[in-house]
């Protein structure tokens, strides 16, 4: 029985995969296709905004505004594009000069290669991404080229703070991180030798996530991570698989971290501590920014989401998906 | 008119009967179908005895070896099994032979019970009590093919327990006035009579635990620790079902990544038949020996 509820699963999951392909795949014509048309509408929109009195002049939008890209923005954009249909339901809601259209804000998640890809195929307005754009693909998508920092993402070096090692090191360098994560370092004497012999448990999430590459790119730079690590299905997990062994240490999210500051104890990196400001200055190094980007201008429905985004509302999700907003 | 509605009840059963093994059939297909660029890219072998996981390029070529995995599936599997055994016969051997008829109504309720407890509650009282445990008696980490082990052997206990009790049941009903009236005591009729002669009972339990434990899912990748390494007794492991769930949420679609977890279910699903025909035909060689 169970094992048949899970190939169903599973099939629905492949279903849904599917689907959503199809979504980036789909050519959004109207918003893809012209985007003169867009640029124009744009300033349209301010005379629309001004006139809002009497006699409204109506827009021409596009009224659903697709993302696509980044696994990690997925799921704030989403949220944020919830909030929004929410609060107006319907584009003349959000500025009178709009048709009566439904918002509608679709959001297709997958690597941050999908983000710029989709763009430039116009199969997406917008793409997402959890890392640097890269020069070769700022130049090929043109001159109409925008990028909207979101937020920033870091992850901790955190371990129990019953572990007897908070109280003799608050610094490790990227070196002996990389070291303790290979399993090279194996057991905590060798960090310290007044501390325990007992093995250093490593916990991280699943090799494939978004988590597991940043520190990847950061920190471990090809050094394969030790085969005995223990896997975690989500970062709620693992921060609570080290607020619950002494002998643990875990590359916890900053959101994540911040939730269990009574249980976790995250070290300095290379000097700097986990910190907003040494994350949004850079001093702190295992971050990356995530941002979404657009080759042309945006039309009047886009430029209204985008300012939502950017609102104190937009900040608040943000902020609840454990980021750092970098607004 | 009777001849009818017969004819139309045995045409709409025969109907859905059809549909169902379409379902399985299409399953089988779409699983071989998605699995098929993995195992022509990495090469069978690599794919069954590559002790490698490593599904994203860093710095080496990524290698797709699921010998570990495969390992620790049936290792958790047949430690569970066992375990479950010992516990499965006893308790059925007490309950067929010692209970009366009321207890046993009384129990045997309360024990399927256990059956339709969530797994994500095993899951949690692995982590939080077995685990624990072990880490009391000195390990760093409590997360091991021990731990799953154990969890999973509550899991699959009431399907054994059922499966035996039932045939040990009729047994006893078959041999149970006989034995009494030629003065053989209680417990020399369960030990010498009864067990021996529900072997196939036995089996049958046996079968439908294994397929149970081996795709048991979230109890198992709570406590298990989900590390790729090669699992021993007291050493953490990955089971094929964890990776999959663990890991195709992210894979990207249409990836070798993404190819090769389809290639894991195809060799769980492999796994399953092989074993349960093996069973069927231990099964058979049984009744012929004229075992219940």
């Amino acid at each position: 029985m169970n094992r048949i509820v899970k190939k169903w699963s599973a099939l629905l999951l492949a279903a849904i995969m599917l689907l959503s392909m199809a979504a980036c795949g789909n050519n959004d014509a109207p918003s893809g296709g012209e985007p003169q048309n867009g640029a124009q509408t744009g300033s349209d929109v301010q005379n629309g905004e001004t006139q809002t009195g009497g006699d409204v002049q109506t827009v021409e939008i596009d009224p659903q505004i697709h993302f696509c890209g980044s696994s990690s923005l997925a799921p704030v954009i989403a949220s944020i594009g919830a909030a929004f249909q929410d609060e107006y339901g319907t584009w003349d809601k959000v500025n009178a000069a709009f048709p009566a259209e439904e918002i509608d804000i679709a959001v297709t998640s997958g690597g941050s290669g999908d983000g710029p890809q989709s763009v430039l195929d116009g199969t997406a307005d917008f793409g997402m991404l959890a890392r640097s754009v890269k020069d070769g693909e700022k130049e090929s998508l043109g001159a109409g080229y925008t990028e909207y920092m979101v937020a920033y993402d870091a992850l901790t070096i955190s371990v129990n703070k019953n572990n007897p090692i908070c109280g003799l090191m608050d610094d490790l360098d990227t070196d002996t991180i990389r070291k303790i994560f290979s399993g090279e370092i194996a057991y905590w004497d060798e960090l310290d030798a007044s501390l325990e012999h007992k093995e250093i448990v490593v916990v991280i999430r699943d090799l494939s996530g978004g988590a597991a590459e940043v520190f990847e790119k950061n920190v471990m730079q090809g050094t394969p991570i030790s085969e005995n690590a223990i896997q975690s299905a989500s970062m709620g997990a693992l921060a609570a698989k080290i607020a619950e062994n002494e002998y643990a240490i875990g590359y916890a999210g900053y959101g994540v971290y911040n939730q269990n500051l009574e249980s976790l104890y995250a070290f300095k990196v290379n000097g700097a501590e986990p910190t907003e400001e040494n994350i949004l200055n850079g001093s702190y190094t295992i971050q990356r920014p995530v941002l979404f980007v657009i080759n042309r201008a945006l039309d009047g429905a886009e430029q209204a989401f985008v300012d939502y985004i950017f609102s104190d509302k937009g900040r608040q999700i943000v902020v609840e998906n454990g980021y750092i907003p970098a607004f | 008119m009777r001849k009818i509605a017969d004819r139309l009840l045995g045409a709409a059963v025969g109907a859905l009967c059809l549909l169902s093994v379409l379902i399985l059939a299409f399953m089988v297909f779409f699983i071989v179908r998605e699995s098929l660029p993995a195992i022509r890219e990495v090469g069978l072998r690599d794919l069954l005895l590559g002790d490698q996981w490593r599904p994203i390029i860093y710095r080496d070529a990524p290698s797709y070896g699921l010998r570990n995995m495969i390992l620790s599936t049936l290792y958790v599997s047949v430690l569970a099994v066992a375990l479950a055994l010992v516990l499965g016969v006893g308790c059925a051997l007490f309950l067929a032979c010692a209970a009366t008829e009321r207890q046993r109504a009384l129990v045997m309720p309360c024990i399927d019970l256990l059956a339709g407890i969530p797994s994500v509650v095993y899951g949690f009282v692995g982590l939080y009590i077995v685990i624990r445990a072990i880490e009391a008696c000195g390990r760093a980490a409590g997360e091991s093919i021990l731990a799953g082990g154990i969890v999973l052997s509550v899991m699959i206990l009431p399907y054994m327990i059922s499966a035996c009790c039932e045939t040990m049941v009729h047994v006893r009903e078959r041999y149970g006035a006989a034995s009494r009236a030629m003065g053989v005591s209680r417990w020399y009729m369960a030990g010498a009579l009864v067990l021996p002669a529900s072997r196939r009972g036995i089996l049958i339990s046996m079968a439908l635990a294994t397929g149970r434990a081996m795709g048991e899912t979230m109890a198992v990748m709570m406590v298990l620790g989900n590390a790729i390494a090669a699992p021993s007794l007291l050493g953490k492991g990955e089971t094929i079902s964890a990776l999959i769930a663990l890991e195709m949420g992210m894979a990207e679609v249409g990836s070798i990544h993404f190819s090769a977890l389809y290639a894991a279910g195809l060799v769980l699903m492999v796994l399953l038949f092989a074993i349960n025909i093996g069973f069927e035909l231990v099964k058979r060689k049984l009744s012929r020996e004229g075992s219940l």
